[in-house]
Protein backbone atom coordinates (compact mmCIF):
# COMPACT_ATOMS: atom_id res chain seq x y z
CA UNK A 1 0.00 0.00 0.00
CA UNK A 2 3.03 2.56 1.53
CA UNK A 3 4.75 1.47 -2.63
CA UNK A 4 1.50 1.89 -4.32
CA UNK A 5 1.09 5.35 -2.52
CA UNK A 6 4.48 6.37 -3.45
CA UNK A 7 3.99 5.57 -7.11
CA UNK A 8 1.48 7.42 -7.36
CA UNK A 9 2.55 10.86 -5.57
CA UNK A 10 6.00 9.91 -8.50
CA UNK A 11 3.58 9.34 -11.50
CA UNK A 12 1.73 12.25 -9.97
CA UNK A 13 4.83 14.64 -9.77
CA UNK A 14 6.30 13.39 -13.37
CA UNK A 15 2.94 14.33 -15.17
CA UNK A 16 3.05 17.45 -13.25
CA UNK A 17 6.20 18.50 -14.00
CA UNK A 18 6.28 16.96 -17.22
CA UNK A 19 3.31 19.46 -18.35
CA UNK A 20 4.82 22.74 -16.83
CA UNK A 21 6.36 25.09 -18.41
CA UNK A 22 10.19 25.36 -17.96
CA UNK A 23 10.68 28.94 -16.07
CA UNK A 24 14.18 29.51 -17.81
CA UNK A 25 16.19 30.60 -15.03
CA UNK A 26 19.81 29.15 -14.32
CA UNK A 27 20.82 28.92 -10.96
CA UNK A 28 24.45 29.38 -10.12
CA UNK A 29 25.82 28.15 -6.29
CA UNK A 30 28.39 31.50 -5.01
CA UNK A 31 30.43 29.58 -2.78
CA UNK A 32 31.42 32.72 -1.15
CA UNK A 33 28.24 34.37 -0.15
CA UNK A 34 26.24 31.01 0.65
CA UNK A 35 23.83 32.44 -1.75
CA UNK A 36 22.26 30.68 -5.15
CA UNK A 37 22.09 33.80 -8.30
CA UNK A 38 18.73 33.11 -10.16
CA UNK A 39 19.44 34.27 -13.75
CA UNK A 40 16.44 34.88 -16.06
CA UNK A 41 18.23 33.10 -19.11
CA UNK A 42 16.34 34.93 -22.05
CA UNK A 43 17.08 38.47 -20.54
CA UNK A 44 20.34 37.38 -19.49
CA UNK A 45 20.00 39.19 -16.05
CA UNK A 46 20.04 38.45 -12.14
CA UNK A 47 16.64 37.92 -11.66
CA UNK A 48 17.04 37.85 -7.86
CA UNK A 49 19.48 36.28 -5.02
CA UNK A 50 18.38 33.46 -3.10
CA UNK A 51 19.90 33.07 0.21
CA UNK A 52 20.68 28.92 0.84
CA UNK A 53 23.51 28.57 3.34
CA UNK A 54 27.20 28.15 4.12
CA UNK A 55 29.37 27.36 1.38
CA UNK A 56 27.24 25.92 -1.53
CA UNK A 57 28.75 24.25 -3.72
CA UNK A 58 27.38 21.38 -6.26
CA UNK A 59 23.81 21.57 -7.53
CA UNK A 60 21.27 19.74 -9.33
CA UNK A 61 17.89 19.19 -10.15
CA UNK A 62 15.44 16.74 -8.54
CA UNK A 63 14.31 13.93 -10.53
CA UNK A 64 11.09 15.81 -11.57
CA UNK A 65 12.95 19.16 -11.94
CA UNK A 66 10.59 21.17 -9.55
CA UNK A 67 13.28 21.69 -6.97
CA UNK A 68 16.91 21.73 -6.82
CA UNK A 69 19.40 20.11 -4.12
CA UNK A 70 22.04 22.44 -3.17
CA UNK A 71 25.22 20.66 -1.38
CA UNK A 72 25.65 23.12 1.59
CA UNK A 73 29.36 22.57 2.68
CA UNK A 74 29.66 23.95 6.05
CA UNK A 75 26.08 23.06 7.40
CA UNK A 76 26.55 19.15 6.46
CA UNK A 77 23.36 19.44 4.56
CA UNK A 78 21.58 19.70 1.28
CA UNK A 79 19.22 22.45 0.99
CA UNK A 80 16.20 21.93 -1.43
CA UNK A 81 15.13 24.75 -3.44
CA UNK A 82 11.31 25.34 -5.20
CA UNK A 83 12.35 26.44 -8.59
CA UNK A 84 9.31 28.26 -9.08
CA UNK A 85 8.77 30.12 -5.37
CA UNK A 86 12.55 30.39 -4.91
CA UNK A 87 11.67 29.12 -1.40
CA UNK A 88 14.55 26.95 0.78
CA UNK A 89 11.93 24.12 1.18
CA UNK A 90 14.24 22.34 3.75
CA UNK A 91 17.67 20.92 4.41
CA UNK A 92 18.07 17.41 4.46
CA UNK A 93 20.93 16.03 6.82
CA UNK A 94 24.02 15.30 4.39
CA UNK A 95 26.72 13.26 6.60
CA UNK A 96 30.18 15.75 6.48
CA UNK A 97 31.25 18.51 4.56
CA UNK A 98 28.96 17.67 1.03
CA UNK A 99 30.16 18.98 -1.39
CA UNK A 100 29.22 17.57 -5.08
CA UNK A 101 26.14 15.23 -5.98
CA UNK A 102 24.50 13.58 -8.47
CA UNK A 103 21.13 12.65 -8.69
CA UNK A 104 19.76 8.86 -9.25
CA UNK A 105 16.57 8.84 -11.37
CA UNK A 106 15.24 6.68 -8.40
CA UNK A 107 15.62 9.95 -6.56
CA UNK A 108 18.63 9.29 -4.41
CA UNK A 109 21.23 11.96 -4.33
CA UNK A 110 24.96 10.40 -4.63
CA UNK A 111 27.41 13.05 -2.44
CA UNK A 112 30.51 13.07 -1.57
CA UNK A 113 31.81 13.83 1.94
CA UNK A 114 35.00 16.08 1.17
CA UNK A 115 36.64 15.98 4.97
CA UNK A 116 35.88 12.22 5.54
CA UNK A 117 37.03 10.05 2.15
CA UNK A 118 33.16 8.81 1.66
CA UNK A 119 30.68 8.56 -0.74
CA UNK A 120 26.93 9.11 1.20
CA UNK A 121 23.41 8.11 -0.30
CA UNK A 122 20.84 10.16 0.55
CA UNK A 123 17.52 9.27 0.88
CA UNK A 124 15.11 12.70 0.42
CA UNK A 125 12.37 11.22 1.13
CA UNK A 126 13.11 9.73 4.40
CA UNK A 127 15.43 12.75 4.77
CA UNK A 128 18.52 10.42 5.53
CA UNK A 129 21.06 8.70 4.61
CA UNK A 130 20.92 5.68 3.80
CA UNK A 131 24.28 3.98 2.91
CA UNK A 132 28.00 4.85 2.84
CA UNK A 133 30.72 4.34 0.42
CA UNK A 134 34.48 4.22 1.60
CA UNK A 135 36.53 5.92 -1.22
CA UNK A 136 39.58 7.85 -1.09
CA UNK A 137 40.79 11.09 0.24
CA UNK A 138 39.06 14.40 -0.49
CA UNK A 139 36.03 12.99 -2.44
CA UNK A 140 34.24 15.20 -5.08
CA UNK A 141 32.69 14.33 -8.42
CA UNK A 142 30.21 11.96 -8.99
CA UNK A 143 28.32 11.16 -11.70
CA UNK A 144 25.81 8.00 -11.94
CA UNK A 145 25.69 6.36 -15.46
CA UNK A 146 22.88 6.92 -18.06
CA UNK A 147 21.25 3.46 -16.86
CA UNK A 148 21.29 4.02 -13.23
CA UNK A 149 23.51 1.01 -12.30
CA UNK A 150 27.05 2.34 -11.63
CA UNK A 151 28.13 5.65 -9.63
CA UNK A 152 31.62 6.82 -10.58
CA UNK A 153 33.28 9.04 -7.61
CA UNK A 154 36.62 10.57 -7.66
CA UNK A 155 38.91 11.35 -4.85
CA UNK A 156 40.98 14.24 -5.11
CA UNK A 157 43.76 13.29 -3.43
CA UNK A 158 44.24 9.50 -3.57
CA UNK A 159 43.47 10.22 -7.81
CA UNK A 160 41.07 7.87 -8.58
CA UNK A 161 37.61 7.14 -10.09
CA UNK A 162 35.82 4.81 -7.62
CA UNK A 163 33.17 2.29 -9.76
CA UNK A 164 30.09 2.19 -7.13
CA UNK A 165 27.42 -0.61 -8.34
CA UNK A 166 23.75 0.66 -7.47
CA UNK A 167 21.79 -0.33 -5.98
CA UNK A 168 24.24 -2.44 -4.02
CA UNK A 169 27.28 0.08 -3.53
CA UNK A 170 29.48 -2.38 -3.96
CA UNK A 171 33.13 -0.85 -5.06
CA UNK A 172 33.85 -2.96 -8.49
CA UNK A 173 37.36 -1.16 -8.77
CA UNK A 174 39.59 2.08 -8.44
CA UNK A 175 41.02 3.39 -11.29
CA UNK A 176 43.93 5.46 -10.81
CA UNK A 177 44.13 8.79 -12.84
CA UNK A 178 45.97 11.82 -13.77
CA UNK A 179 46.58 14.09 -10.37
CA UNK A 180 43.52 15.32 -8.78
CA UNK A 181 40.99 13.97 -10.85
CA UNK A 182 37.44 16.42 -10.18
CA UNK A 183 34.76 15.70 -12.35
CA UNK A 184 33.41 12.61 -14.62
CA UNK A 185 30.97 12.71 -17.37
CA UNK A 186 29.36 9.85 -18.72
CA UNK A 187 28.39 9.65 -22.60
CA UNK A 188 24.83 9.25 -23.30
CA UNK A 189 25.04 5.09 -24.35
CA UNK A 190 27.18 4.46 -20.92
CA UNK A 191 29.94 3.30 -22.91
CA UNK A 192 32.65 6.17 -22.05
CA UNK A 193 33.89 8.16 -18.71
CA UNK A 194 35.47 11.33 -19.21
CA UNK A 195 37.49 12.68 -16.22
CA UNK A 196 39.25 15.51 -15.36
CA UNK A 197 42.49 15.85 -13.44
CA UNK A 198 43.43 19.34 -12.13
CA UNK A 199 47.10 18.65 -11.20
CA UNK A 200 47.81 16.15 -14.34
CA UNK A 201 46.16 19.01 -16.31
CA UNK A 202 44.41 16.02 -18.64
CA UNK A 203 41.46 14.95 -19.60
CA UNK A 204 40.95 10.34 -19.35
CA UNK A 205 38.90 8.81 -21.18
CA UNK A 206 37.61 5.31 -19.11
CA UNK A 207 35.86 2.33 -20.94
CA UNK A 208 33.10 1.80 -18.59
CA UNK A 209 32.68 -1.77 -19.02
CA UNK A 210 36.27 -2.76 -18.72
CA UNK A 211 37.16 -0.01 -16.07
CA UNK A 212 40.22 1.12 -18.02
CA UNK A 213 41.71 4.19 -19.05
CA UNK A 214 42.12 3.61 -22.90
CA UNK A 215 43.61 7.42 -23.29
CA UNK A 216 44.89 10.08 -20.74
CA UNK A 217 45.44 13.51 -23.17
CA UNK A 218 46.69 16.95 -21.47
CA UNK A 219 44.63 19.91 -22.36
CA UNK A 220 46.49 22.13 -24.61
CA UNK A 221 46.11 25.58 -22.21
CA UNK A 222 48.15 27.49 -20.94
CA UNK A 223 48.03 26.89 -16.86
CA UNK A 224 44.94 24.78 -17.58
CA UNK A 225 43.91 22.73 -14.30
CA UNK A 226 41.15 21.03 -16.16
CA UNK A 227 37.75 21.03 -13.91
CA UNK A 228 34.46 20.70 -15.27
CA UNK A 229 33.57 18.69 -17.91
CA UNK A 230 30.67 18.30 -20.43
CA UNK A 231 29.65 16.18 -23.95
CA UNK A 232 28.01 18.62 -26.40
CA UNK A 233 24.40 16.88 -27.35
CA UNK A 234 25.45 15.31 -29.86
CA UNK A 235 28.16 13.50 -28.02
CA UNK A 236 31.35 14.65 -30.35
CA UNK A 237 32.29 17.75 -28.59
CA UNK A 238 33.79 17.88 -24.78
CA UNK A 239 33.54 21.24 -23.11
CA UNK A 240 36.50 21.49 -20.58
CA UNK A 241 36.59 24.17 -18.01
CA UNK A 242 40.73 24.76 -17.16
CA UNK A 243 40.40 26.50 -14.11
CA UNK A 244 43.22 29.04 -14.08
CA UNK A 245 43.87 28.29 -17.70
CA UNK A 246 40.65 31.16 -17.44
CA UNK A 247 39.51 29.34 -20.93
CA UNK A 248 37.05 26.61 -22.17
CA UNK A 249 38.63 23.89 -24.07
CA UNK A 250 36.74 22.59 -26.53
CA UNK A 251 37.80 18.70 -27.31
CA UNK A 252 37.11 15.76 -30.02
CA UNK A 253 35.78 13.16 -27.63
CA UNK A 254 37.19 11.06 -29.53
CA UNK A 255 40.78 11.50 -29.87
CA UNK A 256 40.75 13.98 -26.85
CA UNK A 257 42.58 16.50 -28.89
CA UNK A 258 42.09 20.44 -28.13
CA UNK A 259 40.46 22.20 -30.98
CA UNK A 260 39.13 25.54 -29.78
CA UNK A 261 40.28 27.73 -26.81
CA UNK A 262 38.20 30.39 -25.69
CA UNK A 263 39.27 32.80 -23.39
CA UNK A 264 36.41 33.69 -20.35
CA UNK A 265 36.91 34.90 -16.96
CA UNK A 266 39.26 33.81 -14.02
CA UNK A 267 39.12 30.21 -12.40
CA UNK A 268 36.69 28.89 -14.54
CA UNK A 269 34.74 25.83 -13.04
CA UNK A 270 31.08 25.17 -13.35
CA UNK A 271 29.68 24.25 -16.56
CA UNK A 272 25.77 24.03 -17.80
CA UNK A 273 24.48 23.20 -21.21
CA UNK A 274 21.33 24.77 -22.71
CA UNK A 275 18.67 22.05 -24.14
CA UNK A 276 19.51 22.37 -27.69
CA UNK A 277 22.97 22.46 -26.47
CA UNK A 278 23.55 26.01 -28.12
CA UNK A 279 24.80 28.07 -25.34
CA UNK A 280 27.19 26.93 -22.96
CA UNK A 281 26.85 28.18 -19.49
CA UNK A 282 30.60 28.84 -17.33
CA UNK A 283 31.10 30.02 -13.90
CA UNK A 284 34.06 32.31 -13.64
CA UNK A 285 35.14 32.14 -10.11
CA UNK A 286 37.41 34.90 -9.45
CA UNK A 287 35.61 37.25 -11.38
CA UNK A 288 32.27 36.77 -10.03
CA UNK A 289 30.50 35.99 -13.48
CA UNK A 290 28.67 33.82 -15.54
CA UNK A 291 30.24 33.85 -19.24
CA UNK A 292 27.53 32.42 -21.65
CA UNK A 293 29.02 30.55 -25.06
CA UNK A 294 27.51 30.09 -28.65
CA UNK A 295 28.67 26.76 -28.86
CA UNK A 296 28.29 27.35 -33.15
CA UNK A 297 30.48 30.22 -33.00
CA UNK A 298 32.92 29.58 -29.86
CA UNK A 299 32.55 33.24 -29.25
CA UNK A 300 31.29 34.14 -25.89
CA UNK A 301 27.89 36.31 -25.98
CA UNK A 302 27.76 37.55 -22.74
CA UNK A 303 29.29 38.06 -18.77
CA UNK A 304 26.52 38.32 -16.34
CA UNK A 305 27.58 39.53 -12.65
CA UNK A 306 26.40 37.08 -10.10
CA UNK A 307 27.97 36.82 -6.46
CA UNK A 308 31.35 35.58 -5.01
CA UNK A 309 33.01 32.66 -6.25
CA UNK A 310 30.79 31.19 -8.41
CA UNK A 311 30.96 27.36 -8.28
CA UNK A 312 28.18 25.34 -10.07
CA UNK A 313 25.34 25.97 -11.87
CA UNK A 314 22.29 24.72 -13.75
CA UNK A 315 19.47 25.58 -16.09
CA UNK A 316 15.93 24.83 -16.35
CA UNK A 317 14.99 25.55 -20.01
CA UNK B 1 40.95 14.09 21.91
CA UNK B 2 42.91 11.52 22.78
CA UNK B 3 39.57 8.61 22.99
CA UNK B 4 38.78 10.68 19.60
CA UNK B 5 41.89 10.07 17.89
CA UNK B 6 42.23 6.09 18.92
CA UNK B 7 38.90 5.99 17.51
CA UNK B 8 39.76 6.83 14.13
CA UNK B 9 42.71 4.66 14.14
CA UNK B 10 40.76 2.25 14.67
CA UNK B 11 38.04 3.17 12.02
CA UNK B 12 41.10 3.22 9.41
CA UNK B 13 42.76 0.06 10.43
CA UNK B 14 39.17 -1.63 9.99
CA UNK B 15 39.11 0.36 6.71
CA UNK B 16 42.53 -0.59 5.63
CA UNK B 17 41.53 -4.22 6.24
CA UNK B 18 38.31 -4.39 4.79
CA UNK B 19 39.63 -3.12 1.72
CA UNK B 20 42.19 -5.62 1.66
CA UNK B 21 39.80 -8.15 1.33
CA UNK B 22 38.44 -6.73 -1.96
CA UNK B 23 42.56 -5.94 -3.62
CA UNK B 24 43.95 -9.18 -3.25
CA UNK B 25 47.13 -9.60 -2.52
CA UNK B 26 48.76 -7.31 -0.32
CA UNK B 27 52.45 -6.38 -0.61
CA UNK B 28 54.55 -4.84 2.59
CA UNK B 29 56.37 -1.99 1.24
CA UNK B 30 59.07 -1.12 3.84
CA UNK B 31 60.54 2.76 4.73
CA UNK B 32 62.46 3.58 6.87
CA UNK B 33 62.73 6.66 8.84
CA UNK B 34 66.29 8.33 10.10
CA UNK B 35 64.90 11.29 12.95
CA UNK B 36 63.51 12.03 16.03
CA UNK B 37 59.49 11.04 16.39
CA UNK B 38 58.80 13.60 18.83
CA UNK B 39 58.72 16.10 16.23
CA UNK B 40 56.25 17.76 13.73
CA UNK B 41 58.31 16.10 10.83
CA UNK B 42 57.51 13.18 12.52
CA UNK B 43 53.40 13.96 12.85
CA UNK B 44 54.01 14.75 9.10
CA UNK B 45 54.95 11.10 8.53
CA UNK B 46 52.04 9.93 10.65
CA UNK B 47 49.52 11.31 8.31
CA UNK B 48 51.14 10.32 4.84
CA UNK B 49 51.48 7.17 6.57
CA UNK B 50 47.80 7.08 7.11
CA UNK B 51 47.06 8.72 3.48
CA UNK B 52 49.43 6.25 1.77
CA UNK B 53 47.47 3.45 3.63
CA UNK B 54 44.57 4.66 2.16
CA UNK B 55 45.73 4.49 -1.60
CA UNK B 56 47.24 1.24 -0.98
CA UNK B 57 44.62 -0.63 0.20
CA UNK B 58 42.67 0.46 -3.01
CA UNK B 59 46.25 -0.59 -5.04
CA UNK B 60 47.34 -3.99 -3.08
CA UNK B 61 50.06 -2.56 -1.27
CA UNK B 62 50.46 -1.65 2.84
CA UNK B 63 52.93 0.92 4.24
CA UNK B 64 54.98 0.66 7.68
CA UNK B 65 57.55 3.13 8.51
CA UNK B 66 60.58 1.66 10.60
CA UNK B 67 62.35 4.63 13.05
CA UNK B 68 66.21 3.87 12.86
CA UNK B 69 69.03 5.29 14.35
CA UNK B 70 71.77 6.80 11.83
CA UNK B 71 74.08 4.43 13.41
CA UNK B 72 71.84 1.55 13.01
CA UNK B 73 71.09 1.97 9.47
CA UNK B 74 74.69 2.80 8.54
CA UNK B 75 75.88 0.11 10.24
CA UNK B 76 74.04 -3.02 9.98
CA UNK B 77 73.46 -5.17 6.23
CA UNK B 78 69.85 -5.46 5.99
CA UNK B 79 67.86 -8.08 5.23
CA UNK B 80 65.99 -6.99 2.82
CA UNK B 81 66.41 -3.51 1.11
CA UNK B 82 63.65 -0.63 2.34
CA UNK B 83 61.56 1.06 -0.43
CA UNK B 84 63.31 4.24 0.37
CA UNK B 85 65.13 6.31 3.19
CA UNK B 86 63.39 8.93 4.57
CA UNK B 87 65.52 11.33 6.56
CA UNK B 88 65.09 14.41 8.88
CA UNK B 89 68.89 14.59 9.90
CA UNK B 90 72.31 16.89 9.11
CA UNK B 91 73.92 17.26 6.06
CA UNK B 92 76.84 14.91 6.70
CA UNK B 93 74.46 12.05 8.08
CA UNK B 94 72.46 12.73 4.50
CA UNK B 95 75.81 12.56 2.93
CA UNK B 96 76.48 8.94 4.46
CA UNK B 97 73.71 7.01 4.23
CA UNK B 98 73.14 8.44 0.59
CA UNK B 99 76.43 6.83 0.14
CA UNK B 100 75.62 3.78 1.76
CA UNK B 101 72.79 3.53 -0.74
CA UNK B 102 74.04 4.91 -3.86
CA UNK B 103 75.39 1.22 -5.48
CA UNK B 104 71.61 -0.05 -5.02
CA UNK B 105 69.58 2.95 -6.00
CA UNK B 106 67.53 3.16 -2.87
CA UNK B 107 66.28 6.71 -2.70
CA UNK B 108 67.10 8.71 0.48
CA UNK B 109 64.48 11.87 0.70
CA UNK B 110 65.86 15.16 2.65
CA UNK B 111 63.31 16.37 5.09
CA UNK B 112 65.03 18.86 7.03
CA UNK B 113 68.52 20.28 5.73
CA UNK B 114 68.14 23.30 3.74
CA UNK B 115 71.79 23.26 2.77
CA UNK B 116 72.59 24.48 -0.71
CA UNK B 117 75.70 22.34 -0.84
CA UNK B 118 73.63 18.94 -0.74
CA UNK B 119 72.21 19.84 -3.80
CA UNK B 120 74.97 21.06 -5.48
CA UNK B 121 76.48 17.91 -4.94
CA UNK B 122 73.76 16.32 -7.33
CA UNK B 123 73.98 12.61 -5.32
CA UNK B 124 72.32 10.28 -7.80
CA UNK B 125 69.57 8.71 -4.83
CA UNK B 126 69.43 11.56 -2.75
CA UNK B 127 66.18 13.80 -3.57
CA UNK B 128 65.14 16.82 -1.10
CA UNK B 129 61.53 17.26 -0.18
CA UNK B 130 62.56 20.44 1.39
CA UNK B 131 63.50 24.09 0.34
CA UNK B 132 66.98 25.12 -0.07
CA UNK B 133 68.19 28.12 1.55
CA UNK B 134 68.61 29.52 -2.13
CA UNK B 135 64.84 29.00 -2.78
CA UNK B 136 64.19 30.91 0.43
CA UNK B 137 66.42 33.70 -0.28
CA UNK B 138 64.97 34.02 -3.48
CA UNK B 139 61.66 34.33 -2.48
CA UNK B 140 61.84 36.89 -0.08
CA UNK B 141 64.39 39.16 -2.68
CA UNK B 142 61.75 38.54 -5.02
CA UNK B 143 59.08 39.90 -2.55
CA UNK B 144 61.15 42.59 -1.61
CA UNK B 145 61.73 43.79 -4.90
CA UNK B 146 58.06 44.67 -4.82
CA UNK B 147 57.87 45.99 -1.30
CA UNK B 148 61.11 47.01 -0.61
CA UNK B 149 60.69 46.95 3.35
CA UNK B 150 58.88 43.76 3.88
CA UNK B 151 60.25 41.99 6.64
CA UNK B 152 59.44 38.46 5.06
CA UNK B 153 60.21 34.97 5.84
CA UNK B 154 59.64 32.29 2.91
CA UNK B 155 58.19 29.34 4.19
CA UNK B 156 57.09 25.77 2.45
CA UNK B 157 54.03 25.73 4.06
CA UNK B 158 51.90 27.84 6.38
CA UNK B 159 49.08 26.74 8.63
CA UNK B 160 46.31 29.81 7.28
CA UNK B 161 47.15 28.34 3.43
CA UNK B 162 43.77 27.59 1.95
CA UNK B 163 44.03 27.31 -1.76
CA UNK B 164 44.83 24.16 -4.27
CA UNK B 165 43.08 22.29 -1.74
CA UNK B 166 45.68 23.52 1.11
CA UNK B 167 42.67 24.16 3.12
CA UNK B 168 41.62 20.56 3.34
CA UNK B 169 44.77 19.33 4.09
CA UNK B 170 45.06 21.78 7.06
CA UNK B 171 41.69 20.70 8.29
CA UNK B 172 42.90 16.73 7.85
CA UNK B 173 46.27 16.98 9.57
CA UNK B 174 44.72 19.33 12.49
CA UNK B 175 41.38 16.80 13.15
CA UNK B 176 43.97 14.13 13.19
CA UNK B 177 47.13 15.59 14.94
CA UNK B 178 45.66 18.38 16.77
CA UNK B 179 47.95 20.55 15.64
CA UNK B 180 48.59 22.35 13.11
CA UNK B 181 50.45 21.48 10.03
CA UNK B 182 53.72 23.74 9.81
CA UNK B 183 56.84 23.17 6.66
CA UNK B 184 58.29 20.01 8.40
CA UNK B 185 54.99 18.08 8.87
CA UNK B 186 54.37 19.54 5.17
CA UNK B 187 57.33 17.39 3.94
CA UNK B 188 57.36 14.58 6.32
CA UNK B 189 53.29 14.09 4.86
CA UNK B 190 54.76 15.00 1.07
CA UNK B 191 57.18 12.36 1.59
CA UNK B 192 55.11 9.24 2.21
CA UNK B 193 52.55 10.43 -0.79
CA UNK B 194 55.61 10.52 -3.11
CA UNK B 195 56.85 7.37 -2.32
CA UNK B 196 53.09 5.77 -2.06
CA UNK B 197 51.97 7.41 -6.09
CA UNK B 198 54.90 6.56 -6.80
CA UNK B 199 54.62 3.00 -5.90
CA UNK B 200 50.89 2.72 -7.57
CA UNK B 201 51.96 4.84 -10.48
CA UNK B 202 55.07 2.76 -11.77
CA UNK B 203 53.23 -0.77 -10.32
CA UNK B 204 56.61 -1.78 -9.15
CA UNK B 205 57.70 -1.49 -5.37
CA UNK B 206 61.61 -1.80 -6.37
CA UNK B 207 63.70 0.83 -4.57
CA UNK B 208 66.13 1.92 -7.44
CA UNK B 209 63.29 1.78 -10.50
CA UNK B 210 61.28 3.97 -7.61
CA UNK B 211 64.06 6.45 -7.21
CA UNK B 212 64.11 7.00 -11.54
CA UNK B 213 59.84 7.19 -11.10
CA UNK B 214 60.37 9.79 -8.62
CA UNK B 215 63.20 11.44 -10.27
CA UNK B 216 61.90 11.58 -14.30
CA UNK B 217 58.31 10.68 -14.25
CA UNK B 218 56.28 11.90 -10.96
CA UNK B 219 54.50 15.25 -11.82
CA UNK B 220 53.04 15.87 -7.50
CA UNK B 221 49.80 17.15 -6.32
CA UNK B 222 51.75 18.42 -3.14
CA UNK B 223 48.43 20.57 -2.75
CA UNK B 224 50.34 23.22 -3.35
CA UNK B 225 48.74 24.08 -6.93
CA UNK B 226 50.97 22.91 -9.62
CA UNK B 227 52.50 19.44 -10.25
CA UNK B 228 55.77 19.15 -8.44
CA UNK B 229 58.61 17.48 -10.14
CA UNK B 230 62.49 17.03 -9.22
CA UNK B 231 65.35 19.03 -10.63
CA UNK B 232 68.23 17.17 -11.71
CA UNK B 233 69.88 18.18 -8.40
CA UNK B 234 67.37 16.71 -6.47
CA UNK B 235 65.30 19.07 -5.65
CA UNK B 236 61.63 19.38 -5.31
CA UNK B 237 60.36 22.10 -7.65
CA UNK B 238 57.66 23.87 -5.35
CA UNK B 239 56.41 27.34 -4.50
CA UNK B 240 56.99 28.81 -1.61
CA UNK B 241 54.75 30.86 0.88
CA UNK B 242 55.64 34.61 2.42
CA UNK B 243 55.23 35.54 6.03
CA UNK B 244 55.04 38.48 7.85
CA UNK B 245 54.57 38.71 11.24
CA UNK B 246 52.85 34.92 11.25
CA UNK B 247 50.95 35.99 8.63
CA UNK B 248 50.31 34.56 5.09
CA UNK B 249 51.30 37.52 2.91
CA UNK B 250 52.12 36.22 -0.44
CA UNK B 251 53.37 33.08 -2.85
CA UNK B 252 57.07 32.80 -4.78
CA UNK B 253 57.42 32.96 -7.68
CA UNK B 254 55.85 36.27 -7.33
CA UNK B 255 53.46 37.69 -10.30
CA UNK B 256 55.19 40.54 -11.59
CA UNK B 257 58.41 40.25 -10.66
CA UNK B 258 59.11 36.88 -12.35
CA UNK B 259 57.18 34.33 -13.99
CA UNK B 260 54.40 32.87 -11.26
CA UNK B 261 54.92 29.65 -12.89
CA UNK B 262 58.78 29.78 -12.92
CA UNK B 263 59.52 27.70 -10.27
CA UNK B 264 63.12 27.39 -11.37
CA UNK B 265 63.42 31.19 -10.14
CA UNK B 266 63.90 30.21 -7.01
CA UNK B 267 67.12 28.48 -5.53
CA UNK B 268 69.72 26.98 -7.88
CA UNK B 269 68.79 24.47 -10.59
CA UNK B 270 72.46 23.26 -11.62
CA UNK B 271 75.29 21.32 -10.22
CA UNK B 272 78.31 21.89 -9.20
CA UNK B 273 80.90 21.11 -11.79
Amino acid sequence: MKHLTIALCLLFVALQSAMAEPTYRAFVTNENDGTLSVLDIRSGKVETTVSVGKRPRGIGFTPDRSQVYVAIGEEDAIAVVDIRTLQVVKKLPAGSDPETFAVHPNGHIYLSNEDANKASVLDPVAGKVVAEIPVGIEPEGVSIAPDGTLAMVTSESTHMVHVVTIPDHKVIANILVGARPREVAFSTDGRWAYVTSEIGGQVSKLDVAANKVVQAVPVTVPNAKPKGILLSRDQHTLYVSTGGGNAIAVLDADTLATQTVIPVGKRVWGLALSRDGTRLYACNGLDGTVSVIDTTTHQVSATIQVGSRPWGLVIDD
Amino acid sequence: MARAFYGRAWLSTMLVLALWGTAGAVEEVQLVYVGSTTTSVWRGIEQGLREANILGGFTGYTYTVEPVSPEAVLGAQRDKLPLAIVAATDAATLQRLSAKFAATGVAVLNLLADDDALRQACLPNLLHVVPSAHMKADAVAQWQKRKPAAQVQARAWHEDFTKFAAGELNNRFRKAQGVLMDDDAWAGWAVLKLLSEAVARAQSTEPARILAYLRHEMAFDGQKGVPQTFRDTGQLRQHLLLVEAGKLVGEAPVPGVVDSNDLDSLGLTSCKR
